[in-house]
């Protein structure tokens, strides 16, 4: 399967029934609603997030960063790009 | 694919429903995990019910299935929790059924779940890539051989590759105190499912058994821990490669562009010749030459050129770019 491909072997029935849309329709509500309910349980858990990358910007300084498997590189603070304000988001 | 991004969900924190879309027997309940809006395809948790019986029959959209709990008798053979069929469009299954009831993992790749009864294969399927293995049984763990790769402690088994795009599906676990100090992204999106056990993410906290995501490409995932290990299967929808660093403040636009100029940095001549006017079209592969390609909603973000401007489009379509900077070929 690919991003974008419409190469047809992956379906043999491209076009959506009645029945399926009906279905899909119903799916689609549902997931809508557990969208907005992941980003509320996600926005809620923002301050202990804080905490985690404050802890994992230390450690880096100090255990190091995985680059390659069980290889490591001690991140200089020099290279700690500035947060500059940006926001933590994480669900897009 | 139009999937948004679900993470985390616990199909625990849910009830199935039963499945009554034409075509099926009475005994499917499922959990949807996540559903594209424009095909239908989706990615579920599916319970058979006890005494459960289907004839042979296929489905229009290629899918997956892993057998997490129960059994099931397909063909006469019986298979116990670990097996895993990739079955192309249109396959026929032979007939299946479970004495005890059976819990599945299950992807519909292209299209919504369907059945249609019969013990032929559809006249257009192409049954080379069908099979049917003992995951659990019958493979070997693996170390990650792509690069760069996960830490030690995070185990592969490959189960699928799709030739053409890459695409995977694959077992993987943690071992008990496995941990990975770094943010990774990829190209593609990626789905998993814990069938047993908890890990920790940054940026999502705690997923446990029957936790799922469905995360779009480019968007930042780690560190990473599990203090106990997990068992989970996994799936990508093209080439998966570990972008690594450590700004988890970056977002998926910069995420992008940090991957489009590695392209630049490393295939500079594929970089360049995709670049030139030319050549900025849909791309013809003459393997596989009746491929065509979606372009809705793929040129629509803001993105550099070589100008060094960056904005944005709102029409779709394929168009090149070439500026000011543009080399005039010598005649």
């Amino acid at each position: 399967m690919t991003i974008g491909n419409t190469n047809i072997v992956g379906t043999l029935r491209p076009k959506l029934t009645k029945d399926e849309l009906a279905w899909l329709k119903v799916e689609l509500e549902d997931q809508r609603k557990r969208y907005d309910k992941i980003v509320q349980e996600q926005e809620a858990l923002t301050p202990q997030r804080e905490k985690w990358v404050k802890e994992f910007m230390e450690r880096i300084q100090v255990r190091g960063v995985h680059v390659h498997f069980n290889i490591r590189r001690v991140v200089p603070k020099s290279e700690i790009r500035p947060r500059d304000g940006r926001p933590l988001q994480v669900i897009y | 694919m139009a999937r948004p991004h679900i993470e985390p969900f616990v199909d625990r924190d849910v009830s199935f429903k039963k499945l009554t879309m034409p075509g099926f027997k009475p005994g499917v309940n499922y959990k949807m995990l996540s559903i594209d809006k424009d095909t239908g395809a989706c990615t579920m948790t599916v319970q058979y019910d006890a005494g459960f019986k289907q004839p042979p029959g296929f489905c229009y959209s290629e899918h997956e299935f892993l057998l997490m709990e129960g059994s099931l008798t397909i063909g006469g053979k019986k298979w116990q929790k670990g097996l895993y069929s990739f079955v192309p469009a249109g396959v026929s299954l032979p007939a299946m059924s479970t004495d005890e009831g059976a819990l599945l993992l299950v992807f519909y790749n292209f299209g919504p779940p369907s059945f249609v009864e019969s013990d032929k294969d559809h006249q257009n399927a192409d049954r080379t890539d069908f099979k049917m293995v003992d995951s659990y049984q019958g493979m070997d763990w693996q170390n990650s051989t792509l690069f760069p790769a996960t830490a030690p402690g995070c185990l592969l088994k490959i189960l699928h590759i799709d030739k053409r795009t890459f695409g995977m599906t694959f077992l993987y676990c943690m071992t008990p105190g496995f941990w990975q100090d770094n943010i990774s992204y990829h190209d593609c999106a990626e789905e998993a499912y814990h069938i047993w056990g908890t890990s920790w993410m940054m940026q999502f906290g705690e997923l446990p058994t029957g936790g799922y995501f469905w995360r779009p490409a480019y968007i930042n995932h780690g560190c990473f821990a599990s203090e106990l290990g997990i068992l989970a299967i996994g799936r990508t929808d093209g080439d998966l490669h570990n972008y690594f660093h450590h700004d988890p403040f970056s977002t998926p636009e910069e995420n992008h562009e940090r991957a489009a100029s590695r392209l630049a940095r490393m295939k500079p001549a594929l970089y360049n010749w995709i670049l030139t006017s030319e050549h900025n079209h849909l791309p013809h592969d003459f393997e596989y030459p009746n491929d065509t390609y979606k372009t809705e909603g793929w040129d629509t973000g803001i993105h550099m050129h070589d100008d060094g401007q960056v904005h944005h489009h709102s029409a779709s379509g394929a168009h090149s770019h070439l500026g000011g900077n543009k080399k005039k070929k010598k005649k």
